[in-house]
């Protein structure tokens, strides 16, 4: 990057700040959960990615630790980021709440 | 949002959007757990992403839900909008601006309190009025965060009410402006309509989409620059902003609407469901751009096929992600000599109905398009289960039965512009759900036209 030349007869700009306030309020995360077993972990997807090779195998590897862990599947929920995303999305608490969700896994970002 | 609800969650990412999900964290104003895949799923052997996910994605996601709870953001103390954070020469306000990444990587007109002030005399709204908050960094759509970006961009002060309709449009929940980042990297193009196109300048004409008239072009930064400083899309070194190859800044369109009134036709904004005289603009996302449609002839079918011969050359190739969502809206830029012999003959709802008979795609082919891309699950079936297409997607289980490319003939729009001396139009393919065509009023200050003349 080159340096700025500085003492030439251009006189000064006093600027302004170019971005907005961030209106975000901090939030904690929620408790984890150490052990998994007798809980509900429901599965979020976009259907993209190749999730539905992803998530068995997710599952697959969960399990192999906490054997009593019962999973909900992303049919469930519906694709969250598709055609219907904002209706898709909104109906989400009411289902993990429905589904008694103690964990969700969500994506998939990529 | 799920973690909000109390309910511990852990997010499947791929190990090139980890800088994005860290602008998104930081907006969400919320830390996340994330289990990572590392490179791009989509290229990887089945036996290559069953050992990606058991060494890594699985065990991530594991910790990420049994674990310490993720840490929270570090969020930096910023400034107050309207305060000076920097005084210097023309060469330092632009260093200092190159390395905050607050460029486009060209020249900013220094942004003084003085210059942001004479934008906002062409505005009766409150500087502090938030139109809405953006998602991905979680900042404030502000009136006065709009003068900023237009001083920056090279706009002139009398701009500043169509600034204001465009980034109202771009804050509309059904224009998802939290998508601008997707990999694709579409384009948003502001469409201009009304008196005001001759006011401000606008080139309807000739060239129009070329960089060189300041109303078009500094518009066309404009929109870029607010997505990149405000609503948080940033190539690197940046971040958020993931278009993969990405395109540049499109300078703004206007409609000829003399051409298209002396014809008979509605303007765009008509269309639209504007009255005649009102000043609109559209923000419109363009993926895809046709090359120069030429067409010769004397009777309308004449040009009207060759218009679906290129734009079904160009475009059927992405039509899939029109299929996955049902919304996708093809933009003709109709040169005004051509729209004049079509116009002759056909209304632009027949000009429509042609397109949507005309452009055909197999299912096998647009089934192969969207496996590749992204969804190996895609299924035209349950598309039609789903209530996204229309039965006729699914009348048969023939692989090489022709779908119609254009989803419902309303879905296409005709702009008449460009060059009167010259037989060219063009296309632009919208990207589905992301960006559609949206419209606003421009809200001109009582005494705008006192303003203008005192210009």
């Amino acid at each position: 990057m080159a340096k700025a030349r500085s003492g030439n007869s251009e006189g000064r700009f006093d600027v302004l700040w170019p971005l907005s306030r961030r209106a975000v309020t901090g939030a904690r995360a929620a408790g984890r959960l150490p052990d998994l077993n007798d809980k509900v972990v429901c599965e979020l997807w976009d259907v993209i990615f190749r999730g539905e090779t992803i998530y068995p195998l997710v599952r697959e590897h969960i399990k192999a630790r906490f054997p009593r862990v019962k999973f909900v599947g992303y049919e469930e929920f519906g694709n969250f980021h598709g055609a219907r995303e904002h209706q898709v999305t909104a109906t989400i608490p009411e289902k993990l709440r429905a589904h008694k969700a103690d964990a969700v896994i969500v994506g998939i970002g990529a | 949002m799920v973690e909000k609800l109390g309910i511990p969650t852990a997010s499947i990412i791929g190990s090139g959007f980890l800088k994005q999900a860290e602008v998104i964290t930081k907006g969400l104003g919320l830390p996340l757990a994330i289990g990572v895949y590392p490179g791009a799923p989509m290229v990887d052997s089945e036996e290559t992403l069953r050992r990606k996910v058991e060494e890594d994605l699985a065990p991530g996601l594991l910790r990420g839900l049994t674990g310490e709870s993720p840490r929270e953001a570090a969020v930096e103390a910023e400034p107050e909008p309207g305060e000076v954070i920097f005084s210097g020469t023309y060469d330092e306000v632009q260093e200092h601006f190159l390395r905050k990444l607050w460029t486009d990587g060209l020249p900013v007109v220094p942004p003084t309190r003085e210059r942001v002030d004479t934008f906002l005399k062409f505005t009766g709204r409150e500087p502090e009025e938030v139109l809405r908050v953006i998602p991905q960094e979680g900042r404030e759509a502000s009136i006065h965060s709009i003068a900023v970006t237009g001083v920056l961009a090279g706009c002139r002060p009398e701009y500043m009410p169509v600034l204001v309709a465009i980034v109202e449009a771009m804050c509309d929940p059904l224009y998802r402006v939290e998508d601008s980042g997707s990999t694709p990297g579409w384009e948003p193009v502001v469409i201009v309509n009304g008196p005001i196109v001759k006011q401000l300048d606008f080139n309807s004409g000739q060239g129009m989409m070329r960089v060189g008239r300041q109303a078009n072009t500094s518009i066309g930064r404009f929109v870029r620059m607010y997505l990149r400083n405000i609503c948080g899309f940033r190539i690197p070194p940046g971040a958020g902003d993931k278009g993969s190859i990405g395109q540049s800044f499109l300078v703004a369109m206007a409609e000829d609407e003399d051409s298209a009134r002396e014809m008979g036709w509605p303007t765009y904004a008509q269309d639209r469901g504007f009255r005649p005289g009102e000043n609109v603009v559209t923000v419109h996302s363009v993926v895809a751009i046709t090359s120069p449609i030429y067409s010769g002839g004397d009777r309308a079918e004449q040009h009207v096929q060759q218009w679906a011969d290129v734009i079904g050359g160009s475009f059927t190739y992405w039509a899939h992600t029109g299929f996955k969502t049902g919304l996708w809206s093809p933009l003709i830029v109709a040169g005004p000599s051509i729209a004049k012999v079509i116009a002759g003959e056909w209304t632009k709802d027949q000009v429509r109905q042609y397109l949507y008979d005309n452009l055909k795609v197999t299912a096998a082919r647009t089934t192969h398009h969207a496996r590749m891309t992204s969804t190996p699950t895609f299924s035209l079936e349950n598309l039609v289960r789903d209530g996204i297409l229309p039965p006729s997607y699914a009348a048969s289980s023939d692989p090489q039965r022709l779908l119609n490319v254009i989803i419902k003939p309303e879905m296409v729009e005709i702009l008449v512009a460009g060059d009167p001396g010259r037989n060219q139009s063009r296309a632009y393919m919208s990207n589905h759900v992301q960006g559609p065509p949206t419209s606003r009023r421009i809200e001109l200050p009582r005494d705008w036209e006192q303003r203008l003349a005192r210009k």
